[in-house]
């Protein structure tokens, strides 16, 4: 371990050792002792909590849902930040401003509003019903809430790197005969990936883990409407500590593989934007 | 032609970027746009490549119509000062990019690709990210990826602005060759003139929106017909002189100078002349000079600069010539004269600080403008000081980078015709508008003045100028006068024809119109617009101009009886308007005074005016 280069800044000792500390304390640690409190169970005790039918519905509940919403909100993110970036309209200001309101929104808030007007006698949910659809206590109810505490992640990260996108790229690809679909694909959709990524990730991420806000609008209905995080909440309310434990620890693997693959793609794809070994 | 530009017209919210540009490229020409910035350059670059749409006016390229087919379809090549390389594309695919819009085959595209960057001189760089490269070479793979499709005309917008001094040279010198290897008709917007010289076949000087002179360029530096392009491109001094029938003078010495077809030489004026530093002769007294003496001067400060030496020398008091400006310093009042030695000259003649020389001039050339400079007249010096201060009329004078005096002359506060001015009215006399303005017009007119500006107390520079004579004899040096102000100011410019009746005189009268749009441009590099109108001539401009604020006229009229009989009702009730009166005697009034000499000299300049 030595220094990177001599920086203005001193005390790279004090601030690793901090670093280290909090990443220990605070994240670190509880994860080892949750890896640890699975592991005092046999294995198979460990695979039968694991392929429980009722665990197995909620895990495909859970990590599809959270895919789906952070799929929209990288469509409808990306929209928006657009909108905002490079439009000016009346009321910009504000609409930025709402944004962030997912952020400070306590989430069982968020989750009781949804459900008011999705229930079948909701604002939205009377006119969706006679077509069919039902989204409070189904699985489209958890998506619409994944959907709304993941959005700044997408819109925020993607908005600074549309800035960046110069419009005389798009001027210069237009003289050079490109229409306007194929700048996007060719043109502003590769500057963005980058950050485009990232939001998905942390909407994603940020899904996988939201407890709060689905629990309301879920129904929670054993092997239809029951996620992950509720199942070890049950488990431990049973106190099936080592259960939830155990339950917690394969989220935990899950979570890590999808970030890191999402994490490889980008640093992939940024290395082919900045030349590597500069 | 391969570009051809029809009175395009550009605005941002109502006011004009580009302004009334007309302009034609030739095959295979480098034609450079030059100007400072704000002044339209890059607009009217990005109208011809098809990214900003025009609000006025026609764009051809090669015969056709393109004034509204978009940028994608006009097969034109752009260059972007900040390159705008598509980063995430390596070199090869950069260039690529054109070929692969319009699904060229790969070998192909290779082939072209390394045809390119031969060209651009960066072979092998395929594989390269844009990142990876140096500022000059990011812009070679630029210039070849605008080449990549073969356009038929390749734009350049300041591509060298962010580039420091020796690779700009260098990929000047590329740019060149890659030129002429290809005969491609290129358009070049910058601000640098040394660039434009070293590049044109052609330049094009553009300030506030217009197109003020294109031309060659040793013959834009050497004969320019505006003040803006005499000081914009090179170095400088302007002066005062009188055109006489003999020729042209500094106080009482005549100077030799180059004949200008478009100055009216039958009649005494002042002009302006355009002195260029190294035409400047210094030395120690007045018989050691070779050439024509203008006046003494004491050096005030000496800069040596390699090959050259830079002097200022502040002209003596008692100097026969009077300097307006030079293009180094744009106030008015300065009187220090700007000087480029050779090596050769510095040492047939060292100096140093605080010497006293004598100044003689080897070349001068005047400027075709009518207007000189300003004359605030008025009867007490008071009023004439309340002129002075007039924010128009510093305004536009800091403008034309010209002197405002003033004139205290008692006969104007009767408009006395028995009493006669001290000396004859040079520049262009300006009077408030009030009661009287008529009568002091017509006074001013009688003791020499040639154009008479009236301004009300409460004006702003012109968004709209109109423009109108009484008669065909007053029809050109009009044209003249506002070709001269709108060069300064940027407002649209309108003739407003006026025929008393309908009927069969409609077909002369809109064929005078024509005439006069065509004169305007062909004689005064002038584009503006034409309106027929049918009544009585002062009622109809009357209306005109009380239709908008910020309105000028510009009325030409060939006699003094003209003003009071057809006009008096403009003066009645001053408005809220500025108005120019321009005076040219007709011919027939003034034969008397004619020789056979002048006769010949307005033959000659309406021959080239004819060729023109």
């Amino acid at each position: 371990m030595s220094f990177r280069s001599p920086s203005i800044l001193p005390g790279f000792g004090l601030t690793l050792g901090f670093a280290t500390f909090f990443l220990s304390a605070i994240v670190l640690i509880p994860l080892a002792a949750l890896v640890a409190k699975a592991g005092t169970m046999g294995w198979r005790e460990f695979l039968e909590v694991l392929i429980d039918p009722r665990a197995v519905a909620s895990y495909r509940l859970s990590f599809g849902a959270s895919l789906l919403a952070a799929t929209i909100n990288a469509v409808f993110g990306f929209i928006i930040a657009w909108t905002l970036v490079r439009y000016d309209f009346p009321g910009r200001k504000l609409i930025d401003a709402l944004i962030d309101m997912p952020f400070a929104l306590p989430t069982a808030v968020s989750g009781i509003a949804l459900t008011a007007v999705f229930a079948e006698n909701g604002w939205l949910g009377q006119y969706l019903a006679p077509l069919g659809i039902k989204v409070a206590y189904t699985w489209v109810g958890i998506v619409v809430a994944l959907t709304l505490i993941g959005l700044p992640f997408v819109v925020r990260s993607v908005q600074p790197a549309l800035i960046e996108v110069q419009r005389d790229l798009e001027d210069a690809a237009e003289t050079l005969g490109a229409g306007r679909f194929y700048v996007f694909r060719k043109i502003i959709l590769p500057t963005v990936m980058p950050a485009l990524l990232t939001g998905f990730a942390m909407a994603l991420a940020r899904a996988i883990g939201e407890y709060g806000s689905v629990i309301f609008i879920a129904g929670n209905l054993p092997m239809k409407t029951e996620i992950t995080p509720l199942l070890i909440v049950i488990k431990l309310e049973q106190f099936d500590y080592t259960g939830a434990a155990a339950l917690g620890f394969i989220m935990l693997v899950i979570s890590f593989i999808m970030l890191l693959s999402i994490n490889l793609l980008q640093t992939w794809g940024r290395r082919r934007l900045v030349a590597a070994g500069r | 032609m391969s570009i051809r530009l029809d009175q395009v017209t550009k605005r941002y919210q109502g006011a004009p970027v580009v302004n009334d540009v007309s302009l034609e490229v030739a095959e295979g020409e480098f034609f450079v746009l030059l100007g400072p910035s704000g002044s339209g350059k890059s607009t009217l670059l990005r109208a011809i490549a098809g990214l900003t749409g025009v609000d006025h006016g026609r764009i051809h390229l090669h015969g056709q119509d393109v004034t509204h087919v978009s940028a994608r379809h006009r097969g034109v090549g752009l260059v972007f000062q900040n390159y705008a390389l598509f980063k995430h594309m390596t070199v090869g695919e950069n260039i690529e990019f054109a070929l692969r819009v319009r699904r060229v085959k790969a070998a192909e595209r290779l082939k072209r690709r390394r045809e390119l960057l031969r060209l651009v001189a960066l072979e092998g760089m395929d594989d390269r990210l844009p990142t990876q490269l140096s500022g000059g070479q990011q812009q070679r793979v630029a210039v070849a990826r605008a080449l990549a499709h073969k356009p038929q005309v390749l734009l350049l917008d300041e591509p060298f602005g962010a580039l420091d001094a020796k690779i700009r040279e260098e990929l000047r010198r590329t740019i060149r060759q890659v030129q002429r290897e290809l005969k491609i008709t290129t358009v070049l917007v910058t601000h640098d003139q040394e660039e434009a010289f070293a590049l044109a076949d052609r330049i094009g000087v553009m300030n506030l929106g217009r197109l003020l002179e294109t031309g060659r360029p040793d013959e834009l530096y050497a004969r320019p017909a505006t003040r803006f392009v005499a000081t914009f491109l090179g170095a400088a001094n302007l002066l005062l002189a009188q055109q006489t029938p003999h020729g042209i003078r500094f106080g009482t010495t005549p100077v030799r100078a180059q004949p200008v077809d478009k100055v009216d030489s039958t009649r005494e004026h002042e002009v302006v002349a355009v002195l260029r530093p190294e035409e400047v002769e210094l030395a120690p007294s007045r018989d050691a000079l070779q050439t024509n003496f203008i006046g003494n001067g004491i050096v005030e400060e000496i800069v040596f600069t390699g090959a050259l030496e830079r002097l200022r020398v502040r002209l003596a008091g008692s100097s026969e010539a009077q300097l307006v400006s030079t293009s180094a310093d744009n106030q008015a009042t300065n009187a220090v004269l700007e000087v480029t030695r050779t090596q050769h000259e510095q040492r047939a003649f060292p100096l140093s600080v605080q010497q006293g020389v004598a100044i003689g001039v080897r070349r001068i050339h005047v400027l075709p403008t009518p207007l000189s400079s300003y004359t605030a007249c008025a009867a007490t010096s008071e009023a004439a000081q309340r002129i002075v201060q007039h924010p128009f009329l510093t305004e536009l004078a800091a403008r034309m980078k010209t002197r405002i005096t003033t004139r205290v002359e008692e006969g104007l506060a009767q408009s006395d015709p028995n009493k006669t001015a001290a000396e004859r009215i040079s520049g262009v006399a300006v009077i408030p508008a009030q009661g009287q303005t008529a009568q002091q017009a017509a006074w001013l007119f009688a003791n020499g003045a040639g154009e008479v500006l009236i301004l009300p107390a409460h004006t702003g520079l012109p968004q709209r100028v109109l423009i109108h004579w009484a008669d065909d004899h007053a029809r050109r040096s009009t044209l003249a006068v506002a070709a001269s102000l709108l060069r300064n100011v940027p407002a649209e410019a309108i003739y407003l024809g006026i025929h008393p009746g309908a009927g069969d005189e409609r077909r002369i009268a809109v064929r005078s119109l024509l005439d006069a749009r065509t004169e305007a441009q062909a004689i005064h590099g002038l584009e503006m617009r034409t309106e027929l109108h049918f009544g009585e001539a002062a009622e109809e401009l009357r209306k005109q101009l009380s239709e908008g604020p910020e309105q000028m006229l510009i009325l030409g009229i060939s006699s003094i009886e003209q003003l009071q009989r057809d006009y008096a009702s403009l003066f009645a009730t001053p408005g809220n308007y500025s108005i120019m009166l321009v005076y040219r005697p007709s011919k027939e009034s003034e034969s008397t005074e004619r020789t056979d000499t002048t006769r010949d000299a307005a033959q000659v300049s309406e021959r080239a005016a004819a060729q023109l």
